[in-house]
């Protein structure tokens, strides 16, 4: 059983909120009820925007009322939160973990006690949960990375991290899609365009599973060169449910 | 290629329409034009449909030159307006004739400005919108604020129905001299602040720093205890009043991140942000509590007023005075 409760936030908003906590099966099931309630085209119904463990429901105050979408939402979320969760895809992201891409990655080392090899591997062997796009446009907040590395974020931030930068903040893992301030733990780059101001819409969503592929320098250029000349296809694999 | 030439272009003028909302969801900012009901007025004036892509002055007008023929109005913030040099008025339909020379000048009252342009400002649409969201450098003039040397896309448009009848009455606007009452329903942490914490926000007058823009507007009083630890981040909205960590309010506006973890403890209703957003620093302001009912309602009565607007343009068409440019129309009413 599921529990969750809406309240209104503002005259045109509304939330949908479930147990407060990061829990991949509760986003899951965000993921898939923000499908749901967009494809049931209720009047007035604008846009939903997923984060850990709330929807929020935007609409036009011209054309409904919080009373009434409440009562035409509370059937579809009864009907969707008992649905079987959807296939998930997951997303093959190259990432070089080689100096100069990755100045913490001896830190976390430290901090986990092991060596940066076994870091490497603790990071790459799970596939992470996108739960939310936030902060900067295809900025991806994912978990869960394995508690050992779960380093919690620099005190004082970087002034500027490079685009493509793969990091660690706690349990959180993600990658900064332009150059911008931040204080996650940086272990590595992806030689990937993350974000391109041309053609803005990310190739990955919430809801969708990444799995970081260690590759070696030589391989980073190659990969680079490819996917800024629109050669490179990001490898995805469809997970059952 | 009709356009409109930027001469100068002011200090932080952008292309706005209504934003691009559903694409949240990838950690894009909604964006869209700050004052809402200004730029739909704009757009009702020259009978554009209300998503038309507008300009949006802030603070310091600018001067522009048109290579066609077509209508304009400007509403919004109380900025003084000559083309040619003859001054002329905000709040009514304008016929531009190729190569006038529009000057608007530096804002007198309010902050922003809305020119709506018959027809619109044509730039491609980026996911959906218009709009210029300079942070992230995407929508509008390539995604910044405008420049001297711009050109701006635009139709030729000779005739607009009911011409002579389209003026309004100018939007309300702050004053300085007096503390703004902005009216706000419970936010989504309201309960997580103490009772003393609620009081204190509904009753203590708070000023408008000198930090304001598209993102948000920092606002300055007594402390509030936020009492809200290591919240877990959660979708924002257009007019929430965010505590930040040192207990004073951020007030969300329409470039803001879309996701964000600080205590949300009321948010303004939508038809006070666009006063809201008019305010200048310094100004005094105090926060309301009304019901979710109160809120709807003042929207809906808001909106209703253009509504009638667009609907009284709708019945004139046919009525005198008609303007020189509709011989067609001249002709019939002749007839009768």
């Amino acid at each position: 059983m599921t529990v969750y409760r809406i309240i209104p936030v503002g005259d045109q908003a509304l939330s949908i909120e479930f147990a407060n906590k990061i829990d991949a099966q509760v986003n899951r099931r965000i993921q898939s009820l923000g499908k749901t309630i967009l494809a049931a085209q209720l009047t007035g119904v604008q846009a939903v925007i997923p984060a850990y463990h709330t929807l929020m429901v935007t609409f036009d105050g011209l054309n409904q009322t919080y009373k009434q979408l409440v009562q035409e939402l509370q059937p579809i979320i009864d009907v969707g939160i008992a649905a079987p969760l959807p296939l998930q895809r997951i997303l093959k992201i190259p990432v070089c973990y080689e100096s100069p891409f990755n100045p913490d990655l001896a830190d976390v080392a430290e901090f986990a006690g092991t060596t940066t090899q076994e870091v490497i591997r603790l990071h790459t062997q799970q596939p992470y949960l996108i739960y939310f796009l936030g902060f900067l446009p295809g900025f991806a907040y994912m978990a869960s990375v394995v508690d050992k590395i779960a380093m919690p974020r620099l005190t004082k931030p970087r002034v500027e991290i490079p685009a493509g930068s793969v990091g660690i903040a706690g349990i959180q893992t993600g990658f900064y899609p332009v150059t911008s301030p931040g204080g996650w733990r940086l272990i590595g780059q992806t030689p990937l365009t993350l974000y391109d101001a041309d053609h803005p819409e990310p190739f990955y969503h919430a809801g969708d599973l990444v799995q970081f592929e260690p590759i070696s320098k030589t391989q980073f250029e190659k990969i680079k060169a490819a996917d800024q000349a629109g050669r490179y296809k990001v490898k995805v694999v469809q997970k059952n449910a | 290629m009709p356009e409109i030439v930027v001469s100068k272009p002011g200090l932080q003028t952008t292309v706005q329409d209504l934003g691009r909302p559903t694409h949240q969801i990838d950690g894009f900012p909604s964006s869209g034009s700050m004052d809402r009901l200004a730029s739909r007025l704009a757009n009702v004036l020259v009978g554009n449909k209300d998503n038309a892509a507008v300009l949006e002055f802030s603070l310091l007008g600018g001067d522009l030159i048109f290579t066609t023929t077509t209508f304009i109005a400007f509403t919004g913030g109380d900025f003084p307006l000559k083309v040619n040099g003859q001054s002329i008025s905000a709040n009514r339909a304008f016929q531009i004739h190729q190569n006038d020379h529009l000057w608007i000048g530096p804002c007198r009252q309010g902050r922003y400005g809305y020119l709506a342009i018959a027809g619109g400002i044509v730039e491609p649409t980026v996911m959906d919108s218009r709009a210029t969201t300079v942070r992230i450098g995407i929508g509008g003039h390539h995604g910044r604020a405008l420049m001297s040397g711009d050109h701006l896309p635009i139709k030729t448009v000779y005739t607009l129905p009911a011409f002579a009848h389209r003026l309004a009455e100018p939007l309300t606007l702050p004053t300085s001299a007096q503390t703004l009452k902005v009216r706000v329903v419970k936010g989504p942490q309201w309960t997580k602040f103490e009772k003393s914490a609620q009081q204190q926000f509904l009753s203590q007058t708070y000023q408008l720093s000198s930090q304001t823009d598209r993102m948000g507007y920092r606002l300055s009083g007594k402390p509030l205890k936020t009492g809200v630890a290591n919240m877990l981040s959660e979708a924002t909205v257009l007019g929430g009043i965010q505590i930040s960590a040192n207990g004073q309010p951020i007030v969300l506006l329409a470039d803001r991140q879309t996701t964000g973890g600080y205590p949300i403890i009321a948010v303004i209703i939508s038809a006070d942000l666009r006063v809201f957003v008019q305010c200048r620093d310094q100004q005094r302001i105090q926060f309301e509590l009304v019901s979710l009912e109160a809120a709807q309602k003042a929207l809906l009565t808001a909106h209703h007023r253009l509504d009638d607007l667009q609907a009284h343009f709708f019945n004139q068409r046919f009525k005198l005075p008609i303007e020189k440019t509709r011989s067609a129309a001249q002709r019939i009413q002749k007839l009768f």
